[in-house]
């Protein structure tokens, strides 16, 4: 038996279904390539013994090229749905490094209290009254 | 294989249990509630949604969303859950 396969198609009904072997795709790898048709195919997912079978059926009316292009296009999905999960758990380690040091970073970068970050700056006093808005010196524009 | 006969009343569903939550398929249902009744079983390894009274005015295909719907939020649950 191959690995996947197109069990039927069903021009009339615009329906494909697929089988695929269980063991070369995981159940978050299925997910996410059923996930990028659901927008253009109604998807249904079961299981058969050791295969999952994918039900694909066109939302609009489908000619017999254009279901087998489908059926590739999920096929590929599925490849690369399966190498996003290899590189994520490959970079699972670095990920949380990074998050946890820029979280770190952020909470230990706050200032001291009483530390003025306008003091700091040199900007606490404003002699010419640049800080004052507008209306606050010459009353309401409209007034 | 699981069926689904879009637009006829009374058709029943069957989702398989290792791939679509119960959460997700009663979510689903309640988002469709207005245009049709769900009543959800478990038969073995699938649960079984019989969709009825669905809304004939209603435009698209009630049955067939509501199982993108189920897919959609177990895809979400069962990532949710393994994370």
């Amino acid at each position: 038996m191959t690995q996947s396969q197109t069990e039927q198609l069903d021009p009339l009904t615009s329906t494909l279904i697929l089988s695929l072997d269980a063991e070369l795709y995981s159940r978050d790898v299925l997910y996410g390539a059923s996930y990028v048709f659901i927008d253009r195919a109604y998807v249904l997912l079961d299981r058969e013994d050791s295969r999952y079978v994918v039900r694909l059926r066109g939302k609009h009316k489908l000619p017999e090229d254009a279901m087998r292009a489908m059926a590739g296009e999920f096929e590929n999905e599925l490849l690369a749905q399966a190498l996003r999960e290899r590189v994520a758990k490959a970079n699972q380690g670095i990920i949380e490094g990074i998050t946890a040091l820029a979280i770190s970073g952020a909470t230990t970068a706050q200032l001291p209290a009483g530390d003025d970050p306008l003091a700091m700056d040199g900007f606490v006093e404003d002699p010419a009254g640049l800080g004052t808005p507008w209306e606050g010196k010459k009353g309401s524009v409209d007034g | 294989m699981s069926s689904a006969n879009p637009g006829a009343c009374g058709v029943k569903i069957r989702f398989h249990r290792e791939l679509y939550a119960e959460d997700a398929i009663a979510a689903a249902a309640a988002t469709f509630s207005d245009y049709a009744k769900f009543a959800v079983a478990t038969d073995g390894e699938h649960f079984v949604v019989e969709v009825s009274d669905v809304d004939a005015e209603v435009e698209g295909d009630v049955v067939a969303e509501f199982c993108n719907f189920a897919l959609a939020n177990s895809a979400a649950t069962g990532r949710r859950g393994d994370a």
